[in-house]
């Protein structure tokens, strides 16, 4: 019995992690510019896809790094021509603009890799479990949790003690002052987009190596996300990497005892954390608006 | 090179007609003062120049580039400091993050510089912007603006709510750059203080350009200082 709870509260952990990477990005991309951005799922599997087409030439090591960045490339490029002209308007714009591209993402990705499931190879070393006894520890769930890791940790510093990250922040709270001081807020925006697309391409190979690869595979992670951020607090960065994490355990663990609430029970503990704390978690009252 | 001329300026909030035809110049190494009542349209004429409320009509020429229709970093990055009224610090950032967020042109001044101006920044210098007092905030506002190192400064209301002892230092600070060479634009409701250190003077009123002279010239008249500046010109006892 244990080992089951063990099994699906690291199961949770790194689902969780998964929430918490898209969820992170998304964050940034609402905090900087407003803008929800409902193509991040599309992100996802676009990072994932060109992994698995650049792993077989470059290996699986410059793949992880490499396809993400591709992913973020092709995101900073969508939001120069199109997300960049919505900024300041009804967020309905936005809303409906970011939707529409997920769609055109899905069917892209269908149109150039096939609408069928593929596999993703990992070194078969990280594949192999770590004991008998912990039969599904295996390598390979370890390396997704330090991944993320040091993701997380690399975007905190990025925030915490660059002048990118600092102004970033800066901008999350008042743009228009940063502009007056000199800061081109068009880059600081563009570069911002990009930081959060590299991080939804990182979750998308890593959930490829464990998920397999099809083209809705960020559907199922989008939604969550999105939960994870309302229940860490708008605004909040922490917050929204506290509420991925408690979402992905928390659901993992009702696995166990009443598997069918699986995924209703996210949404139930988004309601009573909210009856609790309106601003979520971590969120400071009126910070967004 | 003429450091700022604003002529014809028509700005709007909405359909509510704001700046109506506003005219200023602000030549090299000078102080100018812009004056007027609470709702003149002091805050909108800077926000204007700084590309923050674009004019709808008129123009903004700085060093002889015409700005109107430019986004403020592009304005910034001329060398145009702003200090915005409420100094809008980062409440989420400390002081050194605060310092860190300017453009970094090229100049004389630095952060430790500003510390050296400002001693009590440094003091300050691992607080969030929100646990600042109101002067500290101004410095604050002052140093982040100075860290561009501007040829022109702008600057909205810095006595806005400060003990009359910082006033007077930010008043010396002020004097201090245009003595640097820096061009100043001063908008004040704290008439005398402000006229004291001018060499030029304008005054707004519901909109326009009520008045333009020497600074020495309108000190002299009482009357008009208290007709168009507001009440808030006896507000100023001891500042000489």
């Amino acid at each position: 019995m244990s080992q089951v709870i063990l099994f699906n509260l690291l199961n949770g952990l790194i689902v969780g992690a998964f929430y918490a990477l898209m969820a992170l990005g998304l964050s940034l991309i609402l905090n900087l510019s407003g803008v929800i951005n409902f193509a991040h799922g599309g992100f996802l599997a676009l990072g994932a896809y060109f992994a698995y087409s650049l792993a077989p030439i470059t290996g699986f090591w410059i793949a992880l790094v490499i396809a993400p960045l591709g992913a973020a490339i092709i995101g900073v490029a969508v939001e120069r021509v199109l997300i960049r002209r919505l900024y300041g308007r009804d967020p309905l714009y936005s809303l409906l603009m970011t939707f529409g591209l997920a769609f055109i993402f899905q069917d892209g990705l269908k149109f150039i890799w096939g609408a069928q499931s593929v596999p993703y190879q990992i070194p078969s070393w990280l594949a192999s479990p770590l004991s008998m006894d912990l039969f599904f520890l295996t390598g390979y769930r370890i390396f997704m949790i330090a991944v993320v890791a040091i993701a997380v940790g690399g975007l905190f510093l990025i925030l915490g003690y660059t002048r990118l990250g600092i102004r970033i922040r800066a901008g999350t709270l008042d743009l228009d002052t940063v502009s007056v001081l000199g800061v081109n807020v068009r880059v600081l925006r563009s570069l911002n987009f990009g930081l959060g697309i590299y991080l939804a391409g990182l979750a998308g190979v890593l959930a490829a190596g464990m998920l397999g690869l099809a083209p809705t595979i960020g559907d199922q992670l989008i939604m969550p996300s999105f939960v994870a951020i309302i229940v860490g607090g708008l605004g909040s960065l922490p917050g929204t990497l506290v509420g991925g994490l408690l979402i992905g355990v928390v659901s993992g663990i009702t696995s166990v005892y009443f598997s069918e609430a699986t995924e209703a029970v996210i949404y139930v503990m988004m309601a009573l954390i909210l009856m609790v704390r309106p601003h979520g978690l971590f969120g400071d009252e009126g910070r967004l608006q | 090179m003429t450091p700022l001329k604003v002529d014809g300026l028509h700005t709007y909030y909405g359909k509510s007609h704001i700046l109506q035809d506003v005219k200023i110049e602000v030549g090299e190494g000078e102080l100018v003062a812009l004056l007027g009542r609470n709702g003149a349209g002091k805050t909108t004429t800077l926000r204007s120049i700084v590309g923050l409320t674009p004019a709808r009509s008129g123009s903004v020429t700085i060093f002889d580039r015409v700005t109107t229709d430019w986004p403020s970093y592009r304005i910034a990055a001329l060398g145009v400091g702003y200090v915005p009224e409420g100094r809008r610090i980062f409440p989420n950032l400390t002081v050194e993050e605060n310092l860190q967020v300017p453009l970094e042109r090229p100049g004389p001044w630095t952060i430790q510089r500003v510390y050296d101006l400002f001693p009590r920044l440094k003091e300050r210098r691992s607080n969030k912007g929100r646990q600042l007092s109101g002067g500290e905030q101004e410095m604050l506002a002052v140093g982040r603006a100075l860290l561009l190192n501007p040829t022109l400064l702008l600057l909205d209301e810095p006595s806005q709510g400060l003990a009359p002892l910082i006033v007077r230092h930010m008043f010396e600070v002020i004097a201090s750059m245009r003595k640097e060479g820096m061009s100043i634009l001063l908008v004040e409701q704290n008439v005398r203080a402000a006229v004291a250190i001018a060499d030029r003077v304008y005054v707004l009123d519901d909109g326009k350009v009520a008045y333009e002279g020497p600074a020495a010239e309108f000190a002299q008249d009482e009357e008009r200082m208290r007709s168009l500046a507001g009440a808030s010109s006896e507000a100023w006892e001891d500042f000489s």
